[in-house]
């Protein structure tokens, strides 16, 4: 491969493929022995052994990823097959009975899929106007400052963990719901809806700004030039441009908002009926996800109950794949985008994505009246339940009379209007999120002393300290890393700089995402069911670890894919062409300027890690220990899992709870500002 | 025929971006219904110059500009200017192609609807006639509703200038508009430039003097910021006065 003859006959067999019918002198001068390479002393067989081993191991590595996306996606659906032979996957899916531990026990997941759909739904509506009003703000508005400010602040509180939230929402939101519409209770769907909403924030509006501020400086040029206004720049050229990216950032919202267990677990009282009537935000509801938490726990291993919780975990990746397949043909709008694609490489034929973008396009400018009315029609009623009657019917008439005068007030007034708004939601946001911030850290301060970081925990948690658990955060964490980082960069590099993106690497990848896009309490249940059940590793370290590795191996594939595509072909060809061999181009050349999205990437995984209980709350933790582990199969404490117990279950604890979310807070948000800062910093200094 | 012949006048124009001065007294007249060409190497103002006119250099947070600029007598830099009705009256096409990703009739029907033109009837005519007018029509004419991103440069480029036609601005300011395209494309936006001219007043900057040579009445020949001369084309070309622009316009040196 690397002998100088090859790359002589590369060189002419360039000039000729570029179309120039260049006579051009013979360019074998290295195969002609009165010629000997310059150097001609290169160890070559030393290099193409080295090269073949660097090879097989990252040949090893994404084959280990690649077994492992297929076998927990095998093992999942053969473990939801039996409950679908013994009732039926129609009867589970429309029965109106969930409970399985009852006498004839029913499995119908018809209330938790309703549920899981009215939570996102009501959330959705509340969220959307928010942080797209609050994106826009960011995105053209606000002062360079001002954005400097809010853009990283925004993208921090995207790494709260989901159990933070949910802490806050227990005994914050839930109170406050209760007292202020005289309820017996404040766990509700309302509740679950609102802290959804609050938790989709961050990722919808920062997703949506990028899309905005992508949007080419051109198209805001050409429209200012012709005498628009900046509002009638941004609502009739900017947004209908960035309209792909923003669908792609509700789509994420939404994606995280199905999948999401900890926080709806526990605002939402779970209990598995449909609201009656449909629209009483009041009943209390139960998703899909929140049946895994409360559930896996307690199962038989190989009872028609254990097999049940598979087939929900079944439907959850039915819909990660239904919300994925649509955020694929929606990025595939981005990537063709505004500007003529050629399809070059499909030997003429039209890509099937190529095909759908103007049919879906077609869709959506039919549905947008329809999909408008209905949106405005569900944020009208949220506004009526939570802020009453007044409030939504000085909204609507303030709608009808902004309608109708729209044709005859002036653009100058529409644009203040329209700024007003944006403005507003942005200080409603950026007030959440500082309620939530103060609440926390005011309250969590309290509690926080020497003992409380070093000792261990007496009286169910009340009193004593967390140390076992930051220990155990620590210790899964790093195990986590440790399985998950090897593998996934040695499989992204494999699968981007040695693969030629075939087929076989298509299939790959839509694994990857769809594991990418799955309920982290799915990957709780797989590692309960395989590691701790099947493999008899107990409830353990080691079964933690390698569940928390799992969960994060997709996402640690995908950002480092991300960042390798992003070097320019231009890069590797011209290493390629000055003699380098592959390992050596992708070494010298390829890594170092991916190097920084490669970090970003493996930083936010290990803040995920360190945040996220479902996934750890059947396979390693218990509340409370009082000794470190010593071994890989003794089960450790941790902080997310401890402040959900002693937030659910121990009674007079508000201290030390706010105590453990402080601390979990600090040790997440700073992970994730470690990432924000690198990030920050290369996208400064590196330019190409 | 009470209006004055010079629909832009600049006076004493100094330009700074942050601490860099960008252009230094500059003073000059602009004729209305006349091709006015600025040329000079790359670098030299012209392309900050243009964009004083529409005030397009509002966008850039450093800018500051002194001296005063009047567009039919009126001071476009007072404090109580209208923006958007200056770049209404004076229209920009630029260097790239940039339609909005809306279709071929969306793109033009864009500025009228914005100036609150809702019937479509009107918006018919507006868009033929203005793709008539940018020479564009029989080629587009049956994919009006096609992505406009599906032309090529050069069409492109005459659906900004038709764009921009729609609107009926008084001025067209065009900045390179032919260095992102063919020969044969650049010779298609220069013979609707000599069509422009009847009805608008066209300022245009370019690097290339033959094209300034050809399409333009007058010629500013800038240089590190200051505006050297100032004339006809046909003199600027042949008895140039001063030596820097001798030097340039025979491709001494730039």
């Amino acid at each position: 491969m690397n002998s100088p003859v090859y790359i002589g006959r590369n060189s002419t067999g360039d000039v000729s493929n570029s179309g120039q019918d260049l006579p051009g002198p013979p360019t074998f001068t290295y195969n002609s022995p009165a010629h000997p390479a310059p150097g001609g002393t290169l160890p070559f067989p030393r290099a193409l052994k080295k090269e073949g081993a660097i090879e097989a191991l990252l040949f090893l590595a994404s084959l280990v990823a690649i077994v492992t996306v297929l076998f927990i996606l095998a093992y999942l659906f053969l473990n939801a097959v039996p409950i679908f032979q013994e009732v039926g996957f129609f009867e589970f899916v429309t029965g109106l009975s969930w409970d399985p531990t009852g006498i004839p026990p029913s499995y119908g997941t018809f209330p938790l899929i309703v549920g899981t759909l009215l939570v996102t739904l009501l959330a959705m509506a509340i969220t959307l106007p928010l942080s797209l009003g609050s994106a826009v703000f960011i995105a053209e508005i606000a002062s360079p400052r001002t954005r400097s400010i809010l853009k990283p602040a925004i993208e921090l509180l995207a790494g709260i963990p989901s159990v933070v939230y949910g802490f806050f929402g227990l005994v914050i939101l839930t109170e406050a719901l209760q007292v202020s519409f005289d309820l017996d209770s404040g766990l509700t769907w309302l509740a679950g809806s609102i802290l959804l909403a609050i938790m989709a924030l961050p990722t919808i509006t920062s997703v949506s700004e990028d899309a905005i501020k992508a949007v080419p400086r051109e198209f805001r040029e050409g429209s200012l030039a012709l005498g628009a206004t900046r509002w009638q720049t941004m609502s009739r050229v900017v947004i209908p441009a960035a309209f792909s990216g923003i669908t792609a950032a509700i789509i994420l919202g939404i994606g995280r908002a199905v999948g999401e267990t900890m926080a709806v677990l526990m605002v939402c009282g779970n209990a598995p009926i449909i609201p009656v009537p449909i629209y009483n935000v009041f009943s209390p509801i139960r998703t899909l996800t929140a049946t895994l938490g409360i559930e896996t726990g307690e199962v038989a291993s190989g009872s028609a109950h254990y097999h049940a919780l598979f087939g929900v975990a079944f439907l959850l990746l039915i819909i990660t794949l239904i919300v994925n397949m649509i955020a694929t043909v929606v990025i595939g709008r981005i990537q063709s985008g505004p500007v003529r694609v050629i399809p070059r490489r499909t030997g003429g034929r039209i890509p099937l994505r190529n095909r759908i973008a103007p049919a879906m396009k077609a869709i959506f400018s039919k549905l947008r009246l329809p999909a408008t009315v209905i949106l405005g029609a569900l944020v009208l009623l949220a506004i009526d339940l939570s802020a009453g009657h007044m409030a939504a019917a000085t909204i609507l008439a303030a709608t009808v009379a902004f309608l109708l005068a729209r044709r005859k007030v002036s653009s100058r007034i529409t644009e203040k209007i329209a700024f007003s708004l944006m403005i507003g939601a942005t200080l409603i946001v950026v007030l959440i999120l500082g309620v939530i911030l103060w609440n926390i850290v005011v309250n969590g301060l309290a509690a926080i002393s020497w003992e409380f970081l070093t000792g261990s925990p007496r009286d169910l948690g009340r009193g004593g300290g967390i140390y076992p658990a930051i220990v155990g955060t620590l210790y899964l964490v790093a195990g986590a890393i440790a399985i998950a980082l090897p593998i996934g960069i040695g499989a992204a590099i494999y699968l981007v700089e040695y693969t030629g993106g075939g087929r076989f690497v298509r299939i790959i990848r839509s694994g990857v995402d769809l594991l990418n896009g799955t309920p982290s309490i799915v990957f709780g249940l797989f590692g309960f069911a395989f590691f701790v059940l099947f493999l008899h590793f107990g409830v353990s370290l080691l079964a933690g670890q390698i569940t928390l590795g799992l969960l994060i191996l997709p996402t640690i594939i995908r950002t480092t894919e991300e960042a390798l595509k992003c070097v320019p072909q231009g890069f590797r060809e011209g290493s390629l062409a000055l003699g380098a061999s592959r390992w050596q181009t992708v070494s010298r050349v390829v890594i170092p300027p991916a190097m920084p999205g490669v970090l970003t990437g493996a930083i936010l995984a290990i803040g995920r890690a360190a945040g996220e209980t479902a996934a750890i709350m059947f396979t390693a933790v218990v509340f409370s220990t009082r000794f470190l582990p010593t071994s890989p199969f003794d089960p450790v404490m941790a902080l997310p899992y401890h402040l959900f117990i002693l937030a659910t279950n121990v009674p007079n604890a508000r201290t030390n709870q706010y105590g453990t979310a402080l601390v979990l807070l600090v040790l997440v948000v700073g992970i994730y500002s470690i990432a924000i800062v690198l990030r920050n910093h290369y996208q400064k200094t590196v330019r190409w | 025929m009470e209006k004055s012949p010079s629909i832009i006048t600049t006076k004493n124009l100094n330009l700074w971006y942050g601490e860099k001065q960008a252009l230094a007294d500059i003073t000059m007249e602009v004729e209305r219904n006349r091709v006015t060409a600025l040329i000079g190497p790359s670098g030299c103002g012209k392309s900050t110059l243009i964009r004083v006119f529409n005030r397009m250099n509002d966008l850039i947070d450093t800018c500051r500009v002194e001296g005063s600029v009047l567009i039919d007598d009126q001071d476009i830099y007072h404090p109580a200017a209208d923006v958007v009705s200056i770049r209404k009256k004076v229209g920009m096409v630029f260097q790239k192609p940039n339609p909005f990703p809306k279709s071929v009739y969306e793109n033009v029907a864009y500025g009228p609807r914005i100036h609150g033109i809702r019937e479509r009837g009107e918006l018919d005519r507006i868009v033929e006639v203005s793709l008539r007018d940018a020479a564009l029509w029989n080629e587009v004419k049956d994919r009006l509703h096609d992505p406009a991103g599906g032309l090529s440069g050069g069409q492109q480029q005459r659906l900004c200038i038709a764009r921009c036609l729609a609107v009926e601005p008084e001025i067209i300011l065009m900045d390179e508009p032919c260095s992102a395209l063919d020969p044969i494309a650049t010779a298609k936006i220069e013979n609707l430039i000599d069509i422009l001219k009847r009805s608008y007043t066209v300022v245009i900057v370019t690097h290339n003097m033959q094209q300034a040579a050809r399409v333009s009445d007058f010629t500013g020949f800038m240089y590190l910021g200051k505006l050297i001369e100032f004339g006809e084309t046909t003199r600027i070309f042949e008895k140039p006065k001063e030596e820097l622009t001798a030097n340039y316009v025979t491709g001494r040196f730039g």
